[in-house]
């Protein structure tokens, strides 16, 4: 007998709505899947034999033909284990269909259990396009699956549920069972909803940097316009915790961004779910990340850390320390915003606009520039190590900031600092208020004649830059990246066009590089 | 002439086909540039050949006929270190032989290569040759320059040395230093190295001083590279980089200190700010000492590294070596004192230049520029020192870095040009 049930895989960050065939009939016993699976889908075959058996029924002897449709797409992952045995249910006639058009996604254990699986969000919301109106998923991914509107979904825990709603009854027991204790940072915690959802540690509060005013400055400076940033400096200085500090200072995500962030978590597997992220990702890979943990890839095509960090900023610790060609990997998406993987026939293109922070020590050692000699690093490695940033990567920083040690007197004389609301509601003025007036760009966006308009410059404003430009022999981009910071000083001052005075401050964060030219050519 | 010439084969002939036409070197100074741009050949063997062959070009001439190798290394010694002469070592082996033979096929390349590179080339022979340099033991016999090579024989020049990692005293002593030799029309010598070598130059320049730079390598190899446009800057100014070496040949750790005897035979005098032990400064000092030129030395703390360098050398000579007890004092010292605007001024560097630049500054910057002769030098500090807002701090210092005011590195900001002349800055009026 035939059984036919609508699942769905995921590609990419794209759910893709996949017809179940399962045809049971008289002949030598066997089970064949079709339709272009791969070799994790061959092995459903045992889970699938495990769970019917171990859930109480019998795994027909007969001969199973199971088709997977479309036939010339891809599929991959444990998204249809759930779709499939249930199909042979149906089709041995264990189970009975009640309702037409019921979608399954899941995984299934040997035991019979059904397990979330990355991506619920994008799938159910193909199943939703071609007008699945019931969909079936694991009780943890309930949540998740419910961010599409208009579906009905319902959560079972084991294989026999299924078959059950599947034939029209619902399940008795609530779907999810709360735990009772809850450790911070636990999995367990993180469902709960008690602590913030895609950052494991706690998140720092400005006022816990002393000191470090200009770097404040720049980091400010930096996500009111979604600027690139570099901080340099010894160790301990204070940069990473500086850094940690981003995720409390950028505005909550509008309703299309948060949805966009909320598909890439559910794709990228960092379930469960339970509502839209409105907070912007802030992603902080280690330094030995791969080549394809950092543009994505693999056999499943999982996003990496460029599209993790989509519509929020990607921190990149010890930058100098990444391979080469992981920063290399940088240049396509910090140009187009987005991300082009080819793997064996299939072409998938990622978003990627995120705003790049980083921080590495001026050299090897990470003491140059300290009074006290520690750095015995020669110039010839201390050159080499700043060129480790090529330059695609230089031209999309536009703020440089060098963070000295502070000598623990100036620590305890210091006024108490801003702390992260004062600015954090700074930077959402300016982001808002610059969005309107650049027609939804962030100042980081602006090019040519856009920026040229949005300065606003008077004459002696003007011949400020042109100053500037001339005293570093800068690059017509060089010129673009100062208007552009200054422009948003500007914001930050509540300054209606760009003057000299917030030129002056933005030409403090140029390039270290470009700083040294500027001071012989005066 | 030898006439040597006449006794070729007659034609192009040779095994490795026609002989590259020795359309010969113009001139001797172009025959001694292509000798000169021979990896290996050094001033002993230089000297040798021309005792033996009279010119440059004899030697080039009798280079490109076949045979050149034996003949070339058959040069006899000319006995310089006073060895028995069956103990002198040739001045020419049989392999140095070969190598001068071919190398002297390629010398128009060498030549092109000069006038690409715009490197003029000056010889021991000629008057532009400086004469304080002529006058050591084994001197260059070719000079390799950039920029203007007549500041290379100033009469007034004094090599200004150090650690190329100095301490924040020792780059303000090195830029008061060069600030004062500026106001009394020395030229600062210098080798271009990080450190206190880049602060003296950095400072004559902006100074409006004349500079000259000696390097360990060859023109289009300098090294540190970041100091490429500090050479550019020098040779705008109206000073000189010069080197023994030919443009392309790359810095090694031999060439460093080769390079010191040439500073030091460049001045009238040298003067070491910071030196820690084994400082490559203090070869630049002993060559001085040896050449029977001055040699001063910036003392220091005794606990300070960068300062151990020059106490022990001023310990070992101290009869010799002499000690700078302050800039006017040096000036002084060195016979300078009392010309050009030196005399009537009495903090040495200071009057026009240091107060025409400082007379310009606004209200912030000159509490700003107060601040960091105080010797504030983190932006945090200068915050609270002022009660500046951060922005108006950062704003300031990109000002007066852009003005030479102020050198900012690794977050740490000190006074540099002008500001390094004075003790404190004027009342604003």
């Amino acid at each position: 007998m035939l059984a036919v049930l609508p699942s769905a895989t995921l590609h990419g960050l794209d759910g893709r709505y996949i017809r179940v065939e399962v045809d049971v009939a008289p002949g030598l016993p066997g089970c064949t899947i079709v339709g272009l699976a791969d070799a994790a889908l061959q092995e459903a075959r045992e889970r699938i034999r495990g769970a019917i058996r171990n859930a109480g029924f019998v795994f027909p002897p007969r001969r199973i033909s199971i088709n997977l449709a479309p036939a010339d797409l891809r599929k991959a992952g444990a998204s249809l284990d759930l779709a499939m045995a249930v199909g042979i249910l149906l089709g041995s006639e264990q189970a009975r269909a009640g309702t037409e058009g019921v979608g399954l996604i899941g995984e299934l254990s040997l035991g019979g259990d059904v397990q979330a699986v990355p991506g619920i969000l994008p799938m159910v919301a193909a199943l939703s396009r071609h007008g699945i109106v019931r969909v079936v998923v694991a009780s943890g991914a309930t949540s998740e699956a419910r961010l599409v509107r208009g579906v009905d979904v319902v959560g079972v825990a084991t294989l026999a549920e299924a078959a059950e709603v599947v034939r029209g009854r619902r399940p008795r027991r609530p779907p999810v069972a709360m735990p009772r204790v809850t450790i911070p940072g636990t999995e367990a915690d993180r469902a709960a909803g008690t602590a913030p959802l895609d950052v494991a540690t706690a998140v720092p509060d400005l006022a816990e940097v002393r000191g470090q005013g200009g770097a404040r400055r720049a980091l400010e400076i930096a996500l009111a316009g979604g600027h690139g940033l570099l901080m340099t400096g010894p160790p301990g200085v204070g940069k990473t915790l500086l850094a940690r500090t981003i995720p409390g200072l950028l505005p909550p995500l509008d309703e299309a961004a948060a949805l966009a962030v909320t598909v890439i978590a559910s794709a990228a597997g960092e379930g469960p779910i339970r509502m839209l992220r409105r907070q912007a990702p802030f992603r902080a890979p280690h330094h030995t990340l791969s080549y394809a943990a950092m543009v994505g890839g693999g056999p499943t095509l999982t996003p990496g850390e460029v599209t993790r960090a989509d519509h929020g900023v990607l921190f990149l610790d010890e930058l100098a320390e990444f391979d080469r060609d992981v920063l290399e990997s940088l240049r396509q998406p910090l140009e187009e915003g987005r991300v082009v993987i080819a793997r064996a026939g299939r072409v998938t293109t990622f978003p990627a606009r995120f705003q790049l922070i980083a921080a590495m020590n001026p050299c090897p050692c990470g003491f140059a520039g300290t009074d006290d000699g520690r750095c015995r690093c020669p110039d010839a490695v201390v050159e080499r190590y700043e060129r480790r940033i090529s330059g695609p990567l230089r031209d999309r920083i536009d703020l440089w900031a060098t963070m000295p040690r502070v000598p623990p007197a100036s620590l305890v004389r210091m006024d108490e600092p801003e702390t992260t609301q004062v600015v954090a509601a700074r930077i959402a003025v300016v982001r808002e208020h610059s969005r309107r007036r650049n027609r939804g760009a962030l100042n980081a966006g602006l090019r040519g004649r856009e920026l040229r308009l949005a300065a606003r410059m008077r004459g002696d404003a003007r011949e400020r830059v042109v100053d500037l430009a001339e005293a570093e022999a800068a690059s017509g981009r060089g010129t673009e990246r100062l208007v552009r910071v200054a422009r948003t000083i500007a914001d930050l001052d509540g300054s209606d066009g760009v003057e000299v005075r917030h030129l002056d401050e933005a030409a403090f964060f140029r390039d270290a590089g470009q700083r040294a030219a500027g001071a012989l050519a005066s | 002439m030898l006439g040597v010439s006449t006794l070729g084969p007659v034609g192009p002939v040779g095994p490795g086909g026609p002989v590259a036409s020795a359309a010969g070197p113009a001139d001797e100074r172009d025959a001694w540039a292509i000798l000169a741009s021979i990896d290996g050949l050094g001033p002993i063997a230089f000297a040798a050949l021309l005792a033996r062959y009279g010119s440059g070009r004899a030697v080039i001439e009798d280079a490109t006929r076949p045979g050149a190798a034996i003949r070339l290394a058959a040069t006899p010694s000319l006995d310089l270190r006073d060895e028995p002469p069956d103990r002198a070592r040739r001045p020419v082996g049989d392999v140095m032989g070969r190598v001068i033979a071919d190398a002297v096929q390629r010398g128009a390349h060498v030549l092109e290569r000069l006038a690409e590179v715009g490197v003029r080339v000056v010889i021991l022979d000629e008057p532009a040759y400086p004469v304080r340099l002529a006058k050591v033991a084994m001197p260059p016999h070719v000079l390799f320059v950039t920029g203007d090579a007549a500041a290379l024989g100033r009469p007034r020049a004094v090599a200004v040395v150090g650690t190329r990692r100095p301490s924040t005293s020792g780059r303000t002593a090195a830029g008061r230093i060069a600030t004062a030799l500026v106001a009394v029309d020395a030229v600062v010598v210098s080798g271009l190295a990080h450190g206190i070598d880049g602060v003296a130059h950095e400072t004559t320049v902006r100074a409006g001083g004349v500079t000259v730079a000696v390097i360990g390598s060859g023109h289009a190899c300098v090294s540190p590279r970041s100091h490429q446009r500090l050479a550019e800057a020098i040779v705008r100014a109206g000073g000189a980089v010069v080197s023994e070496l030919a443009p392309d040949v790359e810095p090694t750790r031999g060439t460093f200190p080769r390079r010191n005897r040439i500073i030091s035979g460049l001045s009238q005098a040298t003067v070491v700010v910071e030196a820690p032990a084994r400082s490559g400064a203090l070869i630049t000092a002993s060559w001085a000492l040896e050449q029977g030129r001055e040699c001063f030395l910036v003392p220091g703390p005794i606990d300070a590294p960068t300062a151990a360098g020059c106490l022990a050398f001023l310990r070992e000579f101290g009869g010799a070596a002499r000690i700078v007890a302050g800039v006017p004092q040096l000036i002084a010292d060195l016979g300078l004192a009392g010309t050009r605007r030196g005399a009537d001024a009495a903090p040495v560097p200071s009057d026009a230049v240091v107060a025409a630049s400082l007379a310009t500054l606004g209200r912030t910057e000159g509490t700003i520029a107060q601040a960091l002769l105080e010797g504030l030098r983190t932006v945090d500090e200068l915050v609270a020192a002022t009660g500046h807002t951060v922005s108006a701090v950062l704003s300031t210092l990109a000002l007066l870095e852009r003005r030479g005011l102020v050198a900012g590195l690794h977050g740490r900001y000190r006074p540099d040009g002008a500001l390094l002349g004075v003790a404190r800055m004027p009342k604003p009026r």
